[in-house]
């Protein structure tokens, strides 16, 4: 089969979780499709606007939920603009599963702590439910996500199930000036908000993504507690079109972001050229 | 390897029998110049003249095609599938450096996913290639450890020899094009003449370029913040003309094109590294800010990158690149720089 | 040229400037030189197959050579034009760049096989030059050679359009930018595309489709010559930058003739003239204006 060649998904739910960005959930039109699609949290799709392109997200679902796969964007350029015109029983593309995946099974029977900022939190997402679906095989949990302001928090409702979880620790902050009144939450950058809620690397691993100015930030705090470069990943989103290697676009220096990624760790990072 | 004489007149008979035959052919707007196009008769072909303006390249990867096309409708969205499939052609004096391109690039286009239109077309299609005689100061194809004799994806290589050409057939492939010929058994002295034919080929190149000595690849990434990088491409003007002209140059873009309110297609077109918006995001953000970083992703992809990716370096050493490049741009002359520099050990500190 | 070269090195020492942009010998003929060290200036040479026009350089989005520190820059009089257009539109300031004007004789059509001036030979942009001695400069060098021959083969072809019918000029133009991929040398290379983002580069609105098929090639080639109406200089970069040998510069010229026509304006070295395309006055011709 051409490998250029999606599969046909039907929306069948739409969430919009700011002013810009928006989830669809996906369920594949052929049966088979949706019966036998499987992926692993972390890897990416193509997902198409027919007329107007193909872009590159992560799949925001996760793998233990069968049926159906989510996505979200912010409308940005030509393609997220176009999907953004779509409505429920609309015709999306979809090329993948592409890519490297968290190490979910890796970090079983250890503790994880998940950072996010802005809509960071998608590619974060897919992992934290799956961790989530799998509770009892993971230690401690705990996540700390974080906005410009309190109207950028993507996933709210799940930010409220989180909230009332006895079985995890949820940290969510917004940067000085951008809480509301009742904001109960912290006001703070994501580096002090991790400084604040992580107090041990002990058998932790780091799964964070957002902002480059963020990661920047919050990697030497993870440092300073004591996570070994090797046991923090992040997910990397290059320039993207084939997802499957060929177009040459995404590469920083001998690494492939669509084959080689987009999940990397910290380690790998510092040994790549900077040049993304 | 077999080696057959074939005469001009088998030869012609050969062209004859075949649908479809891409030789070099004498470009129109200029009759210095050939390009590879569709001939009817052996005499259409240009023989002895310049290597052809465009690489071969276009008959496997098309400057544009469309991958799917596409047609809203009230149920959703039909997608028409393009078909796989190549009518069969063959490629007559196909220039050494043009045929063991194709070899080269076959390596990315079959990493984990096959891309059927590429390896349709190149199923389909039935190389003979020509010991090169058209070599000029730009041609560095023995640097690279080709040359002008390179059988390296051909599936006949053709030598010229008194009456004809020694035929030496390199694949299976050849074998079935040249059974149905009146090839015969080469006669001693056509091997002799073929032998010497290809020793003075290779003498016209042999000194153009340093050849890329073991471990450069790995030199280039270790010194991918190397000062050099700086002012290699203050004359470059980020055009991609060495892209379009390049055997080995690949990459692409996607696009979706509308034919009308309810359909269209999605085509995949040409791309190259050295244009302004290739790492372009959405956000405004480019990694690769300037020319020096797009150039510098030049050199180390096809002398770094892809080596340690799939063990081959991507270039032939054609020399087009050198040739179209309106800013003076010369690749022997940046890769002799390159190999300096590695040769003595220079790293990042180093002027 | 040792006029050329001790006026280059005396600048870089003396740090007048930072880089002179001249001409050199490359391994395939006369290339574009960066000299900052003034140790090196003995690399410039000046000879009629000097065809570039390195005012492309001065175009404020090559970072890596604005990085480099003030420029010199070594012009004919063609060349200058293009000086004047980019100060003229505000792209540069004229006091951010040392103009070292060169008395041309003429370049060559051809200059890798670097023959002698003849009616063949000749660049075909040289017939009816009115620039060779060089009116805007800082420093003027050389001695005015004679008028060089005349290669009158591009107001041939000209005329030859003139005279065909508009689907005769069509399938002509067809036929040529069939061969176009789009590759959009032809604007990388010109000193007055210097748009931070073109037109065709554009995805929200696409005004025209990436893909190289022959409408959008023609699309794209209309619309880079109507925007250089009035502006182009003529030097004929994209011409050779054009990998697929594609007569651009006879397209640029049709419609600068069209220009000189309709305004009686030509692309000219002086910043101060204003642009026909990019003033109005209440003495323009046009009925609608008033």
């Amino acid at each position: 089969m051409n490998i250029y060649q999606p599969h046909l998904m039907r929306i069948v739910e739409i969430t919009d979780e700011t002013v810009d960005t928006r989830t669809l959930k996906l369920e594949f039109k052929a049966p088979a499709m949706a019966r036998e699609f499987q992926f692993c949290a972390g890897q990416f799709g193509e997902y198409s606007a027919f007329g107007e392109g193909e872009s590159t997200f992560c799949i925001a679902s996760s793998p233990t939920r069968q049926g159906y796969i989510e996505c979200s964007f912010k409308s940005t350029g030509k393609v997220t603009q176009a999907l953004r015109r779509l409505g429920v029983g609309d015709t999306v593309g979809f090329r993948g599963p592409y890519g490297n995946h968290f190490p979910i099974e890796e970090m079983k029977g250890h503790s994880v702590v998940f950072i996010a900022g802005g809509i960071g939190l998608a590619p974060v997402r897919c992992a934290i439910w799956n961790v989530l679906d799998l509770r009892d095989q993971y230690k401690d949990v705990t996540i700390v996500y974080g906005a410009r302001t309190v109207g950028d928090l993507v996933y709210k409702r799940e930010l409220e199930e989180w909230s009332r979880r006895a079985d995890l620790r949820l940290c969510l902050a917004v940067d000085p000036g951008g809480e509301t009144p009742h904001w109960k939450g912290e006001v703070a950058r994501i580096p002090t908000a991790v400084e604040k809620a992580v107090t041990t690397a002990e058998d932790t691993y780091a799964v964070i993504c957002g902002p480059p100015i963020m990661i920047k930030f919050t990697l030497p705090v993870l440092a300073r507690l004591g996570f070994a470069p090797e046991r923090i990943y992040t997910t990397l989103e290059n320039r993207m079109k084939c997802g499957l290697g060929k177009c040459g676009r995404c590469n920083i220096g001998a690494t492939y972001v669509c084959k080689d990624g987009p999940v990397f760790t910290a380690a790998e990072m510092g040994r790549m050229p900077q040049e993304f | 390897m077999t080696q057959r004489f074939l005469s001009h007149a088998d030869l012609a008979a050969l062209v004859a029998a075949h649908r479809r035959v891409i030789a070099p052919v004498r470009a129109k707007d200029d009759a210095r110049q050939t390009d590879y196009l569709p001939i009817r008769a052996l005499a259409d072909a240009a023989l002895g003249a310049a290597l052809p303006r465009r690489s071969l390249k276009e008959f496997f990867l098309p400057p544009t095609e469309v991958l799917l096309s596409y047609r809203q409708t009230k149920e959703g969205v039909e997608i028409k599938e393009v078909p796989t499939q190549a009518q069969p052609q063959v490629i007559l004096f196909a220039s050494p450096c043009d045929a063991a391109a194709l070899e080269v690039v076959d390596k990315v286009m079959d990493w984990e996913y096959r891309d059927e239109l590429w390896f349709g077309r190149r199923e389909a299609t039935t190389i003979v290639g020509l010991l090169c005689s058209s070599m000029d100061s730009s041609c560095f194809c023995s640097a690279i450890g080709l040359g002008p004799d390179s059988p390296r994806g051909s599936d006949v290589l053709l030598t010229p020899v008194e009456g004809g050409y020694l035929a030496q057939v390199i694949t299976p492939k050849g074998e079935a094009l040249l059974a149905h010929c009146a090839a015969r058994e080469a006669s001693a002295a056509a091997v002799a003449q073929a032998e010497t034919a290809r020793q003075q080929a290779r003498k016209k190149v042999e000194n153009n370029a340093p050849a890329i000595p073991d471990g450069f690849a790995a030199w280039l990434e270790e010194n991918f913040d190397h000062p050099v990088w700086r002012t290699m491409a203050l004359r470059c003007h980020g055009c991609g003309a060495c892209a379009g002209v390049c055997p080995t140059c690949h990459c692409f873009d996607i696009v979706d094109e509308h034919d009308s309110s309810d359909e269209g297609v999605r085509r995949r077109n040409w791309d190259s590294c050295q244009t302004a918006k290739f790492t372009l995001q959405a956000s405004g953000h480019n990694p690769r800010q300037g020319q020096s970083e797009r150039f510098r992703q030049r050199i180390q992809h096809k002398f770094s990158i892809y080596p340690k990716r799939f063990g081959e370096i991507l270039c032939t050493g054609c020399g087009r690149c050198c040739r179209v490049c309106a800013g003076g741009m010369d690749l022997p002359e940046i890769l002799g720089g390159l190999i300096a520099l590695a040769k003595k050990g220079q790293g990042e500190s180093g002027q | 040229m040792k006029e050329l070269q001790e006026l280059a090195a005396k600048l870089l020492a003396d740090g007048a400037v930072q880089v002179v942009l001249g001409y050199e010998e490359g391994p395939r003929g006369v290339r574009p030189a960066f000299i900052t060290d003034p140790a090196q200036a003995g690399r410039l040479v000046f000879d009629a197959r000097c065809v570039q026009n390195l005012a492309t350089y001065l175009n404020p989005r090559r970072q890596h050579i604005v990085q480099l520190g003030k420029p010199a820059v070594v012009v004919k009089g063609c060349d200058a034009r293009a000086i004047a257009g980019l100060v003229r539109e505000r792209q540069i300031a004229r006091e951010s760049v040392v103009v070292i004007a060169v008395r041309c004789g003429g370049v060559l059509q051809r200059p890798e096989e670097n023959a002698a001036l003849s009616s063949e030979t000749t660049a075909v942009r040289c017939a009816g030059c009115d620039a060779r001695e060089p009116r805007l400069y800082d420093y003027i060098l050389g001695e005015l050679p004679p008028d060089p021959p005349v290669n009158a083969s591009r107001a041939e072809q000209i005329a030859m359009l003139e005279k065909m019918t508009p689907a005769q000029r069509k399938g002509f133009w067809d036929e040529e930018l069939s061969r176009c991929i789009l590759c959009h040398a032809c604007r990388e290379a010109c000193p007055m595309c210097f748009c931070v983002q073109c037109t065709a580069e554009r995805a929200l609105p696409q005004w025209i489709d990436p893909s190289p098929t022959l409408h959008a090639s023609r699309a794209w080639q209309m619309m880079r010559v109507l925007h250089q109406a009035g502006r182009c200089v003529d030097c004929l970069e994209c011409e050779r930058a054009c990998p697929e040998d594609i007569p651009l510069g006879l397209f640029a010229r049709y419609i600068s003739g069209a220009v000189e026509k309709r305004f009686g304006y030509k692309a000219c070295d002086d910043p101060a003239a204003p642009a026909p395309l990019g003033v109005f006055s209440t003495e323009d011709g046009e009925e609608f204006i008033r």
